[in-house]
Parts: C-alpha cells; structure tokens; sequence
C-alpha cells in the first residue's frame, strides 16, 4: 500500500475520476463522491451507479480501473490502478464519508471561482444509487504536471 | 437527443477541468486532465499535448477517446467519444491554442512547465449527457447577438471611414459593454499596427504602434485569427513583447515608440480579431479585461462577425475617398492667424514633426502634415484632396495598399488631442481642409 501522505490524500477534497475499459480497449468513466481505503491492501470508490453505468459494467467485464485524485488548488494529482475492481453494495454507514468528501471539496473548487451551488449540484447524489468499487492497487504515479510526472507513488517502507 | 458541440461550448473553457480516457493495449484504462481544448467545428475539437505522457502513448496506440466535460454554467457533464486525427505543430489554431496555454499556465502556477507541442485535432463522434443534478445558468452579461444586430445598424449608417471608425469603438463600448478597447490599423508597409482609437484608457495612445507577430495582438494580426486568453500571461503582454522583440530585431527606430501603447498593465481576459476584408488583413480589435475568463466563445463569434461587417465597409469607404469629388480645390489666402507663434520642426530622416519642441506623430503621416502645412504658409492653401496626396512626390506613399484615409484620421485624432491650433477635417468626399489658428513657423532639421 502507499504511504500516509498518499493515504490522506485520496481521502481528502479531492476530485475523484473513476475509468474502466471495455474489452475492444474503448473507455469509460465517472466522477467519484468518496474514496475508502479498506483493510489495508484495498481501496474503494463510492460512485453513482446512474453516472457510470458504462464504467460499472466495463469492471464487470475485465476488473481493469484506473482512478486519478487531484486537489483543483494546487494541482497535485495522483492516479492508482487496479486489475481486481469489483462492485459491492454502498454500506449507509458510510454515507459520512461523501458528506465529508463533499464537504471538503466544495472550498477547493470555490476558491478557484466556481459558484458554491454549482459545485454542490455537480455533487448532488441520491444515498440508494450509490455502489462502492473495492480493487487491490497494482500501480500508482504521480501526475502533478512538473519534473515528477509518472514517477512511481512512494510505498509504504 | 445528442447535443451540438456548439452549444456546449462552455464545457471547453476549462472552468472546470475536464478529463480525458484512453486504454493502452493490454487493456488498462488512464484517465488524465485536460489543460486546454478548442471548438474547431461542430465535428471538430482540438486538445492541446504538452507532454509524451500514457495518454499520448495510448492515443498513438489507436486507444479509443472518451472525455467527461462539465459546464461550469450548469453542472451539466457530458461525454464525448473522440478519433484522433493529426497535430498541428504551427499555424493559427497552434498559436491560439499556444496563447492560451500561456495563460492558462501563468494562472495555474505551470508557467514554464505547460508548453504547447502540439494542437491534437480529433473527430468528435458521439456527445452524450450525463444524469446528475443540474442548475439553471445565469443569464449573460450581454445578449451578443442583439449587440451586433444595433451595432450592424450603427456601422451601416455611416458615410466615411471616419464616422465608421468612431461608430465602431463606440458601439464595442456600448452595445457590447467592453470597457477597455482599442481598433489598430495595418501598414502593411512597415508590417505593423498603429492605434487609430481607443476606449477606457487614461492615455488614448493613438498613433501608438506595435509590430505584426509581437504580443497576442501582433501574433493575432500575423496569423489573421482570433486570440483570447482568459487570464493574465506576462508572456503575452504586448508592451514588454513589443520592445523585447524590437531590441532583437534592431528595429526599435522603425516603429513609433514615443507614443506609448495604451493598454492594462494586468489584464487578465484578452481578446484580438482580425478586421480582414478578402485577402487583405485591415486591422485589429483588441478589447481586455482585469476579470478572468471574462470573454466567452459567444462574444468572441459576435466580434469576428463584427469584424467581417467592418472590414468590408472599411474597404468601401477607402475605396469611395479615392473617388473624390472632382471639384476645383480653393486656394484663398485665409485672414492672418494671431496669438503666439507656433514653431513646427520636422526631421526629413524619419518624417517626425514636433510641435514647440513636442513630438506629434512620425513616418508618413508627419510627412502629410508637413506637406499641408508647407503649402499652407507658402500659397495660403486650406483644401487638399486625398487624390491630391496619393501624387505628391513629398509624401511617398508606400503603393496601392497605403491606408491614407486611415493615416488622415490618425493625424486628424493626433492634433485633436494636441489642441495647439492645427486641424485637418473632412470637407467632402476624398477631401479635407487644414484649419491653423495661429501664426507658423517651419523648421526643417
């Protein structure tokens, strides 16, 4: 798994975008609300079912996802991948995580001029069309634009 | 019903990042961020390649193309199926994509990083709404299209380059609600522009000049296309451009740089277009803002049209003037001007005319003035006529293509904001008097 700083970071404000193939290579893909890491070797993504329909049936096809976090104000982006990706029922109890998610990111879009209601709308989500993605990471890159673009994330020692 | 791509423009803006999906071949999906895409047509879009990254590797792979874009007007996300076509790696959609990135970049903290290699052009083949909450745009700061139906109305009422000049910076003003702006000329002799007049500057800084190719105005002129950034780029900014290039090029005697280029020293939206008229390249509108991403594609559509109507009644007027009336040109010795003696110098080497030891103007409209005010105090001549001009051996206008009406309002605005008692003004068609209110002395240096 990756160290803290990363851990913390996938859990934060961050924008969350969730992609997956097809098997003739053609992608698709859906904004995340919430990011869980679980039992230590497995991350999950709480996403709407209704938005990534497409994304939702692709993992069920090849279990391939590729998952990009970026903080709007300062650019740093992360992306981690997965061959396992399955789909599992939203647990409510974790509804306080996309509360929290949504929470945390509306400052960070507001502060880069985006009207606060727009952002919330963006967000907006019904508790029962949730589903959470649960796959173990095989890669993870930096892709904050800059020298260290693609570098392998730093793992836990 | 899928939608247009025109109008979804917004989505493009970059107000809210949108992401682009490939596959490589073994299967694995990437998503990356857009920094930067252009509407070409409603087929057509282009992004911009910045780095040799997984999603150019896909993409060069043959991976299909899907991007999730978002309207920062509605929430509305889209997406979009895309085949990718070629890269463009110069012309007018690579430097306006170029500009923009600098601006982007500049406001993103990447300046230095975000490079533009390439205009990747790709085939837009499907556009699909996204389910998710929505809300209602705001209305728009200016209903564009009704602004170029009055200003159309406005430009078609005028009867001389003139009236057409100051119609046009007023109607930008007004109608379209830009509050800083300036309309630039061509010489196509000596390849640069010069302001013929302005609006929402403390200096009005006609006559000011600035080289084709420098700056996002001369880059706009050079590739006679539409350039519009959304946030501050020093890498754009004209004044600094203007006289970094020159110093390069040697040329810094060549261009007016004692009248200094009007202009915001922060602006942060920018806008230059084009005034073409067939294959002639007329002019330049330039409108800024200290807002960000204040101009949109809807204003930047309004001013291109705009700029087309203006272009062809330029070229109308500029051709009607050559056709002056055929009337004798009077020559009665006007009453003696009284008050304080005026000296007017004028260096042949450039054809600068100073007024008591302050510079006027240079190049050929100081060689106009010069030859008015010659036979003014020579033979009392007030009447002169532009055919008149375009034949006189002292002026060396630079051939067919030589803007004299655009010079002659030059001059005219040039001694209006002097206000030392010499005018020039229309009298008729393809004609204008000198009016001097005060006794003359010339120099030559």
């Amino acid at each position: 798994m990756f160290d803290h700083d990363i851990v913390a970071f996938i859990q934060s404000g961050v924008s969350i975008t969730l992609a997956a193939c097809a098997p003739g290579r053609v992608p698709s893909m859906s904004r995340g609300y919430a990011c869980k890491p679980v039992d230590g070797d497995t991350i999950g993504i709480i996403l709407p079912q209704t938005q990534a329909a497409e994304a939702l049936d692709n993992i069920r096809l090849t279990g391939r996802v590729a998952v990009a976090f970026s903080q709007p104000t300062t650019n740093r982006t992360t992306q981690i991948k997965g061959t396992d990706a399955r789909i599992v029922a939203f647990d409510p109890d974790d509804e306080h995580l996309v509360r929290k998610h949504i929470e945390e990111f509306v400052p960070e879009a507001v502060a880069l001029g985006t009207p606060e209601e727009m952002v919330r709308a963006l967000l907006s989500y019904q508790r029962e069309d949730l589903v959470m993605v649960l796959f173990t990471p095989t890669s993870g890159f930096d892709q904050t634009p800059g020298p260290k673009a693609g570098h392998p994330l730093p793992a836990t020692p | 019903m899928t939608p247009r791509l025109d109008t979804i423009r917004e989505c493009l803006e970059g107000i809210i990042p949108g992401h682009i999906v490939t596959c490589d071949p073994g299967g694995m999906p990437n998503v990356a961020f857009l920094s930067q895409a252009e509407y070409i047509d409603n087929e057509h879009l282009a992004l911009s390649y910045q780095f040799f990254n997984t999603t150019r590797r896909n993409v060069l792979a043959g991976s299909p193309v899907r991007l999730l874009l978002t309207s920062h007007l509605t929430a509305r996300q889209y997406r979009l199926s895309l085949q990718y076509l070629r890269t463009e790696t110069a012309g007018p959609l690579f430097e306006r994509m170029k500009a923009k990135l600098a601006g982007i970049a500049a406001h993103s903290g990447m300046a230095g990083i975000f490079r533009l290699l390439g205009a990747d052009i790709y085939r837009v083949l499907d556009i699909l709404p996204v389910p998710g909450g929505t809300i209602s745009p705001p209305p728009p700061a200016v209903n564009c299209l009704n602004a170029l139906r009055h200003s159309t109305e406005h430009l078609s009422a005028c009867a001389n380059l003139e009236c057409l000049l100051e119609k046009a910076v007023d109607c930008l003003e007004k109608k379209f609600g830009f509050s800083h702006l300036m309309l630039l000329m061509h010489d196509e002799a000596r390849g640069c522009l010069f302001t013929l007049a302005s609006r929402g500057y403390t200096q009005s800084g006609i006559g000011s000049e600035i080289p084709v190719g420098s700056g996002l105005i001369g880059i706009c002129a050079r590739e006679r296309s539409p350039i519009r950034i959304g946030f501050m780029s020093s890498e754009y900014t004209y004044g600094r451009t203007v006289r970094d290039g020159l110093a390069a090029e040697g040329q810094i005697d060549a261009l007016e740089t004692a009248i200094p280029l009007p202009g915001l020293p922060n602006a942060a939206s920018q806008m230059a277009i084009p005034i073409v008229a067939g294959d002639r390249l007329l002019g330049v509108i330039y409108v800024e803002s200290l807002a960000d991403l204040h101009f949109g594609y809807d204003e930047e559509d309004a001013l291109v049209v705009f700029a087309a109507q203006l272009g062809l009644a330029m070229q109308h007027h500029q051709m009607t003037d050559e056709a002056s009336d055929d009337m004798p040109v009077t020559e009665r010795p006007p009453a003696p001007p009284q008050g304080a003696l005026l000296t007017v110098r004028h260096f042949a080497a450039n054809d600068s005319v100073f007024l008591d030891d302050d510079y006027l103007i240079k190049g050929v409209a100081g060689a106009i003035l010069w030859a008015l005010l010659n036979d003014f105090t020579r033979r009392g001549r007030t009447g002169f006529t532009n055919k008149g001009l375009r034949v006189d051996s002292r002026i060396r206008l630079p051939g067919a293509s030589d803007n004299l009406e655009a010079r002659l309002v030059l001059l005219q605005r040039r001694l209006a904001e002097r206000n030392v008692g010499i005018a020039i003004g229309k009298t008729g068609r393809g004609r204008f008097a000198l009016t001097v209110e005060r006794p003359l002395t010339l120099v030559e240096s």
